[in-house]
C-alpha cells in the first residue's frame, strides 16, 4: 500500500468513497445556486420525508446486488402495494396492510424460487415477474387511482414526530438493521461471498441458493413496506406509481458502492445514494428546471454510473487485483529465498 | 442449424469452421420441427391458440384476419429482427420502445418544418441507425450491461421526445407519407408486411452465408474464443447495435406513417415485447443461437396471442399478465432444456 503513489490513493479514495464526494458537491452546488431555498428547514423536512420511501426499497435492492443478482420487479411491487393497502382497506386497514406486504412476500419468493431452483437469469425472471405483477395491478385498481378510507392511516406516510417525519423514523431503522446484518451476521458474510464468487463460496461449503433466495425474500418484503407507507402518505394509490423506482434504485445502489457484478454494496450506500439523487432532484426542482429535463438528466446519470461501473469493474478493478496478485507473488517469492 | 442442447461432435465442428449442413428446404424444417423441444412448445402454443382462436371467432382462420395479425405485428416484427441479432450476441436493446416514437418524431417533426418526403425519412432512419451506434459505442466501450445502458438511453431519448414534443401528438402533413404503412400491393398485401418479409429473408441471409453473420454466434457461444480467433469483437458489436437501430428507425417510419402521427410514449413495451418475441420463436437468451426466420415465427405466435386475447375479451391490463406468464414458460422451459 504503501508503494502506492499519491495519484492512486486518490483514485482509490475518489472511487471507494465517490458517494460521498458527489454528496457533498451536489449539496455546495445547489446550497450557492438557491441558499435560502435549498436549506430551508421545510425544504429539509420534504427531502427527508421523500428520501424514505426509495431508501427502503434500495435497501432490498442493495441486498440483491450484493448477492449478484437484480430485482426489477421493485417498481410493480410498489404499486401493487399500494393499491392493496388502500383497496382492501373496506375488510379493515390491518388487513389491507398485511395483504400488501404477503403479497410483496409472495413475489420475492417467486423471484428467489425462479432464479434458485428456475436457474433464471435473475434480471430475465425478475423482468417477467415485473410484468406480470404490472398486468396485475392494473387489473386491479382498473387503471384508476383509489383512494383511501380513513383520515387517520395517513400519518405514517405524512406525519410527524416532532421535527423528523415519520417515514425517515421507519427507514432510519431499517438502515440500522440492513447495516447490521450484512456486516455483522452470518447470512450477511455469506451473502458477499456468494455474490463476489460464486464457486468459492460453495466450496467454502455456503450453500449458494440459500442467501439469494432470501435476499429476494427481502427486496418483496421492504419494496411492499415502502408502497403501503408511499400509499399512506397521499392516502391515496395511483398507476403510476413506482414507474421510475426500479432503475432509480439500481442506479443509487451502484452509486453507493454496489456493483452489478456482486459482492459489493452497503446499507448506507444505499442510503447515500438516494440522497444524493433526492438532493438532485429537490435542488433541481427549487431552480425551476422543467420535468422533461430533469428526467434526462436522471437518464444520463443512470447511464454514466452503470458505465462507470463496468468500465471500473473490468478494467481498473481486474489491474489492481493482478497487481495485488503480483505483489503477493513477490513477497512468497522473497519470503522463500530469505528463508 | 445447431442444437444447441445437444450438439454433436459433426455440429460443434461445423457451427465452428462456418459450414452449415446443407440438406433441402424440407428437410431442414422437419429437422428443426423434430430435434427441438423447446421448439414444439412453441408449435404447441401456436396450435392451442389457433384452435382457441378459431372457436372464439369464425373469421379467425380467414385469410383476411390473417394477413391483418401479419399487418399488425409487422411494426414490431421489424423490431424484432434487429432484436435477434443482438440476442444472438449476447446483447440487448431496450431502447426500441422510445427509439421507434423517437424516429417518428423525427422524420414528422421535419415534414412539419417543411422539408420533403423523403429528407424525413432518410433523417429518420439515420436516427434510428445513429441511436444504435450510440448504444453501441458505450456498451462496447465500458463492457457495461446492456440491459442497463439501454435502458438508460431509453430514458434519455423518452426525455428528449418529451421535450420536443411538449408532451404532445405531432400529425404528419404529406399524405404521401402515409403509403408506407397503409398501402397495399395487389390491394391486399400490406407494403409493411412485404418488407418485414424481405427483411427477414434478408437477415437470415446474412446470418447464415456470411462471414458476419458467423462472428455473431461465435461471439454468443463464446466471445473470447471469438476475440483470441481474429474476430473484431468491438466493431462486429457496434454495427450490431447500429443494425438494430437501422430497423428500428424502418419501423419508427412505418408506424408514423400507419398512424399519420407520432407521440414520445407510442410505442411503450415494445422492448420487452421485442424480446419476448424472439424468445418465442426458438432464439436462446443465453446467445448463440436462433435466427430471424425463428424470429418470425414468435412474432406471428404473438401476433395470434394478441389476436386471441382481444377476441377473448381479455382487458388490455390483464394482457400484460398473459405475456408475462408466456415469457417465464418460455425462458424457464428455455434454461431447463440448456442446463444438463
Amino acid at each position: 500500500m504503501s508503494e502506492m503513489s499519491l495519484s492512486k490513493k486518490l483514485l482509490r479514495i475518489l472511487t471507494d468513497q465517490t458517494i460521498l464526494v458527489v454528496l457533498v458537491g451536489l449539496i455546495i452546488v445547489f446550497s450557492i445556486l438557491n441558499a435560502d431555498r435549498f436549506l430551508s428547514t421545510e425544504n429539509i423536512h420534504n427531502v427527508a420525508r421523500q428520501v424514505s420511501f426509495d431508501t427502503i426499497v434500495a435497501l432490498g435492492q442493495v441486498v440483491v446486488l450484493i448477492a449478484g443478482g437484480i430485482d426489477l420487479s421493485v417498481g410493480s411491487v410498489l404499486a401493487m402495494a399500494a393499491a392493496l393497502a388502500m383497496g382492501l382497506q373496506s375488510y379493515g386497514v390491518g388487513i389491507a396492510v398485511l395483504a400488501a406486504i404477503g403479497m410483496g412476500l409472495a413475489v420475492g419468493t417467486i423471484n428467489g424460487l425462479l432464479v434458485t431452483k428456475g436457474k433464471i437469469v435473475p434480471f430475465i425472471a425478475t423482468l417477467g415477474t415485473m410484468t406480470v405483477v404490472y398486468g396485475a395491478m392494473l387489473t386491479y385498481t382498473q387503471q384508476q387511482p383509489i383512494p383511501g378510507q380513513v383520515e387517520w392511516f395517513k400519518v405514517l406516510g405524512a406525519g410527524s414526530a416532532g421535527p423528523v417525519p415519520i417515514p425517515t423514523i421507519i427507514m432510519a431503522l431499517f438502515v440500522g438493521i440492513f447495516h447490521v446484518l450484512l456486516k455483522y451476521t452470518r447470512f450477511g458474510r455469506n451473502l458477499y461471498a456468494v455474490g463476489g464468487n460464486k464457486e468459492a463460496a460453495r466450496l467454502a461449503g455456503i450453500q449458494a441458493d440459500r442467501p439469494v433466495f432470501w435476499a429476494f425474500v427481502l427486496s418483496g418484503l421492504l419494496t411492499a413496506v415502502s408502497g403501503v407507507l408511499l400509499a399512506s402518505r397521499l392516502n391515496s394509490s395511483t398507476i403510476h406509481m413506482g414507474q421510475q423506482t426500479g432503475l432509480l434504485v439500481i442506479a443509487a445502489c451502484i452509486m453507493g458502492g454496489a456493483s452489478m457484478l456482486g459482492g459489493r454494496g452497503s446499507a448506507m450506500g444505499a442510503f447515500l445514494g438516494i440522497l444524493a439523487l433526492a438532493i438532485l432532484t429537490n435542488g433541481l426542482n427549487l431552480l425551476s428546471v422543467f420535468s422533461f429535463y430533469q428526467t434526462g438528466i436522471r437518464a444520463l446519470l443512470l447511464i454514466s454510473i452503470v458505465a462507470v461501473d463496468a468500465f471500473y469493474a473490468t478494467t481498473v478493478r481486474k489491474r489492481m487485483m493482478e497487481a495485488s496478485a503480483i505483489g503477493a507473488q513477490q513477497a512468497q517469492e522473497s519470503a522463500g529465498s530469505g528463508g | 442449424m445447431v442444437n444447441q442442447a445437444n450438439p454433436t461432435v459433426k455440429e460443434s465442428a461445423n457451427a465452428v469452421t462456418g459450414q452449415f449442413d446443407g440438406g433441402g428446404v424440407l428437410d431442414r424444417a422437419w429437422d428443426w420441427v423434430r430435434r427441438s423441444a423447446r421448439d414444439q412448445i412453441t408449435l404447441l402454443l401456436m396450435i392451442l391458440l389457433v384452435v382457441a382462436g378459431s372457436f372464439l371467432s369464425p373469421v379467425f382462420l380467414t385469410p383476411r384476419n390473417l394477413l391483418n395479425i401479419l399487418w399488425a405485428v409487422s411494426v414490431l416484427g421489424i423490431v424484432a429482427l434487429g432484436q435477434t441479432l443482438l440476442l444472438i450476441t449476447c446483447n440487448f436493446d431496450m431502447s426500441v420502445a422510445m427509439s421507434v416514437p423517437f424516429v417518428g418524431i423525427v422524420a414528422i417533426g421535419l415534414q412539419i418544418a417543411g422539408f420533403g418526403l423523403w429528407p424525413s425519412l432518410i433523417a429518420g432512419l439515420l436516427t434510428g441507425t445513429l441511436i444504435g451506434v450510440i448504444n453501441g459505442l458505450i456498451v462496447v466501450l465500458t463492457e457495461a450491461n446492456p440491459f442497463l445502458i439501454t435502458l438508460g438511453t431509453q430514458t434519455l431519448i423518452y426525455a428528449v421526445a418529451l421535450i420536443l414534443t411538449q408532451a404532445k401528438t405531432w400529425y404528419g402533413t404529406i399524405p404521401a407519407f402515409n403509403v408506407l404503412g397503409r398501402g397495399q400491393a395487389f390491394g391486399f398485401l400490406h407494403y409493411s408486411v412485404i418488407l418485414f418479409l424481405v427483411l427477414a429473408l434478408v437477415l437470415e441471409f446474412v446470418l447464415r452465408r456470411t462471414r458476419y453473420g458467423r462472428y455473431l454466434y461465435v461471439l454468443g457461444l463464446n466471445e473470447e474464443a471469438g476475440r483470441l480467433s481474429g474476430i473484431l469483437v468491438k466493431p462486429v458489436k457496434v454495427v450490431t447495435f447500429a443494425a438494430c437501430g437501422f430497423m428500428a428507425g424502418i419501423s419508427g417510419l412505418i408506424m408514423a406513417s400507419r398512424l399519420n402521427s407520432t407521440r414520445a410514449s407510442g410505442a411503450v413495451g415494445m422492448d420487452f415485447d421485442s424480446i419476448i418475441a424472439v424468445v418465442l420463436g426458438g432464439t436462446s437468451l443465453f446467445g448463440g443461437s436462433g435466427g430471424v426466420l425463428r424470429t418470425v415465427v414468435g412474432v406471428i405466435v404473438l401476433g395470434i396471442l394478441n389476436n386471441v386475447m382481444v377476441l377473448a375479451g381479455v382487458p388490455y391490463d390483464a394482457q400484460w399478465i398473459g405475456k408475462g406468464i408466456v415469457f417465464l414458460v418460455i425462458v424457464w422451459t428455455d434454461t431447463l432444456l440448456r442446463r444438463r
